[in-house]
């Protein structure tokens, strides 16, 4: 269900998805962070675009993984390199695969966000993108036991990353800026769940 | 009030590192068009395993002036107590790899080992190996029994020496990296402060130590040490720091060991042979010989006062290392 076509045709959704909601996560960010995260992701995802759009490349996990290599030099702060490692640690899980099937998607999210969960230092419950991507992994581990269609796989994972976000908002911060206001955080959304949020949307709408 | 001779504060790392390449050419260059990827003048020494490391500003001699031969081949430098980038990492990574790896030899902080990872993980993929080393030594950050949620402080110096003199060897990466670990595992730290810093571009003390007193057991960045009290003599403060470091490890009766006195940025050296008196006299009763000695500055925070002591427990291979000969812009050695 994704080649490297899908690939390319996914990473530069995700650049129209970013800039397109760079002001909304900015303000999100704003009210419990430093509020940098939307120029963070609009520029991580548009470098991402702009060099792997022409590259000579047939794996898509490899592409996956060079994406995430121009993120982490683009976006070099915490939540870009966090997101840059989840492409990378995805993208090297599933190398050597030229057309994914729906296990390999749910390869591809589970080291995701594992990589994230070990670089960052986190678990689910503590209020980040984790929140939203661990619930994704699962959903789609489940989509592919069942079988799945693609169009299925798409909608299982962002009905999970809209789940996994809402229930961030009642989550405590625990990292970064936010930690600072702990409690004020409750109830409101997490900008890195957020974030994540929109990786999902954008990654599964071409299916 | 800020007393600093700067130019723009923004500017102060930058200046610091043109400084620092004006004056050693012969020793020293940047690479990829940026001030802040130093490397070897003679980088990449092909056939020989390569040391990196990094951390922020603000620590000289740590982290690059141990760039040079017998101990490190490049650093990433970051700003004032900032890592550098994963970006700088990789460059000075495939700058200094001379076709035997990269060992990465850094502080165990937070931005510097996601740093540092990515940068490793990055370096994967361009077929260059990478081995890690995080050093944590600073008896005071952390209870015996959680020894890897230690700081990194001066004693990072000994895991250079030994590291890099094994390297030049031509032992392989592994082997190196085992004695980094060595090193490492018998190196401890502990320090006090009796001054605040000034980061240039906050303008300002961080924190605030009263007059009179002193905080044992303070981070070079000012992190909160073990306790704040009345200052004391220098004799009681060395005990008291001794009493925290000797058995720790533990340093015992027929062991034998290097010293390092460490300044802070602020205290004069004969305040650091002053204290140094206590340590050997300290050592002498308990029966533990002294092999070298080393006093000076070698971890620095800008201008706090304070100094640290540490002490490595020496077996023949790491005394074999310690003493051989190196050459860098802010430490050299005749092989002894």
């Amino acid at each position: 269900m994704l080649t490297i076509e899908t690939a390319k045709r996914i990473l530069h959704t995700l650049n129209e998805t970013m800039a397109q909601n760079q002001d909304r996560l900015i303000e999100i960010d704003s009210a419990i962070g430093d509020g940098d995260l939307g120029l963070t992701m609009s520029k991580a995802f548009r470098t991402a675009d702009e060099q792997m759009a022409d590259a000579d490349e047939d794996d898509p996990g490899m592409l996956f993984a060079k994406a995430g290599m121009a993120m982490a030099k683009a976006a070099p702060s915490t939540m870009g390199s966090l997101v840059a490692t989840g492409f990378m640690k995805g993208g090297k899980a599933v190398k050597g695969t030229p057309d994914w099937d729906a296990a390999d998607v749910a390869t591809f999210f589970r080291a995701f966000a594992d990589g994230i969960m070990e670089r960052g230092k986190t678990r689910p419950g503590n209020k980040t993108i984790v929140d939203v991507l661990d619930p994704v992994a699962t959903a789609l581990e489940e989509a592919a036991g069942r079988g799945a269609d693609p169009a299925g796989v798409a909608q299982a994972a962002t009905e999970a990353a809209a789940r996994g976000e809402e229930a961030a908002r009642n989550m405590t911060s625990q990292h970064g800026k936010a930690a600072i206001y702990r409690e004020q955080t409750v109830g409101k959304q997490d900008p890195g769940a957020v974030a994540g949020m929109l990786i999902i949307q954008g990654f599964f709408s071409v299916f | 009030m800020m007393k600093k001779f700067i130019n723009k504060p923004e500017a102060f790392v930058d200046e610091m590192l043109e400084g620092i390449l004006a004056a050693h050419p012969d020793q020293l260059r940047n690479v990829a068009d940026d001030l802040r990827c130093i490397v070897r003048a003679d980088a990449p020494r092909t056939g020989k395993v390569a040391l990196a490391t990094g951390g922020g500003s603000g620590h000289l001699p740590l982290f690059l002036g141990y760039v040079g031969q017998g101990m490190l081949d490049g650093c990433a430098v970051g700003g004032v107590f900032q890592s550098p980038s994963s970006e700088q990492a990789l460059e000075v990574t495939k700058a200094i790899d001379g076709g035997k790896g990269v060992l990465y030899i850094y502080g165990n902080y937070g931005g510097d080992i996601i740093n540092f990872d990515m940068a490793a993980e990055m370096a994967e993929m361009e077929d260059i190996r990478v081995e890690t080393y995080v050093a944590g030594e600073d008896v005071a950050s952390a209870p015996k029994g959680e020894e890897g949620k230690r700081r990194g402080v001066a004693g990072i110096f000994y895991v250079y020496k030994c590291a890099g003199a094994k390297a030049e060897e031509g032992a392989d990466l592994d082997e190196v990296k085992r004695v980094a670990e060595l090193a490492g595992a018998n190196v401890r730290t502990m320090g006090v402060a009796l001054s605040p810093v000034i980061v240039p571009e906050v303008g300002k003390p961080s924190f605030t130590i009263g007059d009179g007193e002193m905080e044992i057991g303070m981070g070079i960045h000012g992190e909160p040490g073990i306790r704040r009290g009345k200052l004391l003599t220098a004799d009681e403060v060395v005990q008291e720091m001794m009493d925290q470091i000797m058995p720790d490890l533990p340093y015992e009766k027929g062991d034998e060991v290097s010293v390092l006195m460490n300044g802070l940025g602020a205290t004069p050296k004969e305040e650091l042979y002053v204290a140094y008196r206590k340590v050997a006299e300290i050592l002498k009763g308990k029966g533990i010989s002294v092999v070298k000695v080393y006093v000076g500055e070698f971890a620095t925070s800008l201008e706090m006062t304070g100094f640290s002591i540490s002490m490595l427990k020496l077996n023949d291979e790491l005394k074999g290392l310690l003493m051989k000969g190196a050459r860098t812009p802010f430490f050299e050695q005749a092989a002894l």
